[in-house]
């Protein structure tokens, strides 16, 4: 895979994304009892989850049942009505330095360069100047993209914006990375690539990471463990396992013999818990 | 919800075919060529529109001239009169201090009018409390026709060229200062979102947030106040001392000297669009993520 080669290009081993190689502790998740009311509605009602260091968690579930809402909270971006999240040990209540997050929709500001993009977390958050252009270089190496730092989000098609927004999130080394339905922008070839690059980034820099995502094979493919939500109120409905071992390629997990009986349980499980059908695909 | 991506039907991905990072040698030949096929259409477009215009102008002033060579001279004048006319006022008469005038004036009112409006756009925008505490009086300001204010101001001020520059400054301050509002409102809100997400401070929101996506509408502002700022100093130069091109027209057209008057207006005209083109090249180089869209080598 190309972007394997170009991930190895740094070539030093330096930590790029957080290691789970180094030993380090932290980056786990810990939500007990979350509850979170739109008006009269609970959108997310009584909600432990219990997400351990370097998991990779896929959240699937219908439209409206409280995923999103779940990974914004976990993110410090929507208030908690009631309960608790821990990452790592500290109190969420706003967004932690600790942890990245992948927007739906990039969240690139058009405004500056692919480069500067990925840099201005770390020089907001005080990284030296040459410090902060060299974390970005290898972030946007990671992702494929250091030969375009000097274009603007405008001159990139969708799946490269959001290599730009996942080479942003890992450039500043977070413990947690926190991705809202990534690629549910871009079309479904350049959906099925950036999956198998994640997998390959996974692969080599393990990391706790929370995918939310619609699409029950996404979910299997890209997952240690799936947790299905149901709605109304929104809450888990299951949390599988995926007994697929790493390294995986798309194509390696389509094939594996528990890809089926997984894809239909789940989906199993989320016929039951919702009633209307009319969810998107 | 159920997604089937057949893995027979379309084999294994390949990362990098369509937009990887590494593009063949073939490829950049390939997109060296349609670059230059867009450049070349552009350039055709733009051929195009300038001949259009240059017609457009060629049949205005002639039709000006034919019916200002077939009426009486009180009441219209033929271009070529007009012209004429332009440039002995500049050559035998004030023009040239007259113009001068109003435009020392012109820019202090516009700059301090602009000025007003950024500062009180943005602090509409971005605080809620400062949209509470002053946007009804920045909406009844900019729905009053500030001609209304200019007897006051005069009460107030006098007739000088100070109170000249606060009437010019009035007329483009609302809509500039209105224009920022909704642009700093504007900016997606997503993106304030990311700004919260990356833990910018408030600094730092203002630097990278804000200001840049208030650009393009502080320019657009900028734009539609010098149309206002032009109605400024012509309104003022006639409510209160008779001074610069308002002296200049109200001299000529009261003793019927219309084709010299016509040409004081043609020399606003001129002023307004001028400046305009000004801003027009401002803009250009202030925004540089927006000239990506007119199709010089992106690829949405």
């Amino acid at each position: 895979m190309a972007s394997v080669e170009m991930a190895s290009a740094p070539g030093d081993g330096r930590r790029v994304v957080g290691a789970g190689e180094s030993g380090r502790s932290g980056g786990d998740i810990a939500c007990s009892g979350l509850y979170k009311w739109y008006g009269d509605s609970a959108v997310v009602a009584g909600l432990d989850l219990y997400v351990a260091q370097n998991q990779f968690v896929c959240v699937v579930g219908p439209s409206g049942c409280g995923k999103t809402t779940l990974l914004r909270m976990m993110a410090g971006l929507a208030s908690i009505d009631s309960g608790t999240i821990a990452i790592s040990g500290r109190q969420v209540n706003g967004p932690l330095p600790s942890v990245a997050v992948v927007f739906q929709h990039y969240g690139l500001f058009p405004w500056k360069t692919v480069f500067n993009n990925v840099a201005l977390p770390l020089r907001a958050s005080g990284v030296a100047k040459g410090e902060a252009a060299r974390r970005a270089n290898d972030a946007l190496t990671l992702v494929g993209l250091n030969d375009i730092g000097d274009q603007y989000p405008a001159q990139l098609s969708g799946g490269m914006k959001q290599r730009v927004g996942l080479a942003r999130a890992l450039a500043i080394q977070p413990e947690v990375v926190l991705l809202d339905e990534p690629f549910a922008a871009v079309d479904a070839q350049t959906r099925e690539i950036l999956q198998e690059e994640l997998l390959a980034l996974w692969s080599r820099y393990q990391q706790t990471a929370v995918f939310v995502t619609h699409s029950i094979d996404e979910a299997i493919t890209l997952a240690d463990r799936v947790i299905v939500m149901g709605t109304k109120p929104g809450r888990i409905v299951d949390d599988i396992e995926v007994p697929i071992g790493r390294p995986r390629s798309v194509a390696s997990v389509r094939r594996h013999e528990s890809y089926t009986p997984l894809r239909e349980r789940i989906w199993d499980q989320l016929r039951g818990s919702s009633t209307a059908g009319g969810e998107r695909g | 919800m159920a997604q089937r991506v057949e893995p027979q039907a379309t084999g294994a991905a390949r990362p990098g075919d369509r937009h990887g990072g590494v593009a063949g040698v073939g490829d950049k030949a390939l997109g060296a060529q349609v670059r230059e096929a867009r450049r070349r259409r552009a350039r055709r477009a733009r051929r195009r529109f300038l001949a259009i215009r240059l017609t457009s102008l060629v049949v205005v002033f002639g039709a000006w001239q034919l019916y200002g060579m077939h009426t009486i001279a009180i009441l219209f004048a033929p271009i070529t009169t007009v012209l004429h006319q332009g440039y002995l006022l500049f050559a035998h008469d004030q023009l040239g201090s007259q113009l001068g005038y109003s435009m020392w004036t012109f820019v202090c009112g516009y700059a301090i009018g602009v000025a007003v409006g950024i500062v009180l756009g943005m602090l509409m925008g971005a605080y809620r409390w400062a949209e509470a505490a002053v946007s009804m009086y920045v909406f009844a300001l900019y729905a009053t026709p500030m001609v209304a204010l200019v007897p006051i101001i005069s009460l107030w001020i006098g007739f000088d060229a100070t109170a000249q520059i606060v009437i010019i400054a009035l007329f483009v301050t609302w809509p500039m200062t209105v224009t920022v509002f909704h642009g700093v409102r504007q900016i997606d809100a997503e993106l304030m979102e990311v700004s919260r997400s990356l833990r910018l401070n408030r600094r730092q929101m203002w630097v990278h947030v804000l200001l840049p996506g208030a650009v393009p509408y502080v320019i657009t502002g900028a734009t539609q106040g010098v149309a206002m700022g032009l109605v400024g100093v012509i309104i003022a130069e006639l409510q209160t001392q008779l001074s610069g091109l308002g002296d200049a027209l109200q001299t000529q057209s009261q003793t019927y000297h219309t084709a010299a008057a016509l040409a004081v207006i043609l020399l606003i005209m001129v002023l307004g669009v001028g400046l305009r083109a000004i801003l027009g090249l401002v803009q250009h180089r202030a925004v540089p993520w927006l000239r990506i869209d007119r199709g010089d080598g992106a690829q949405r």
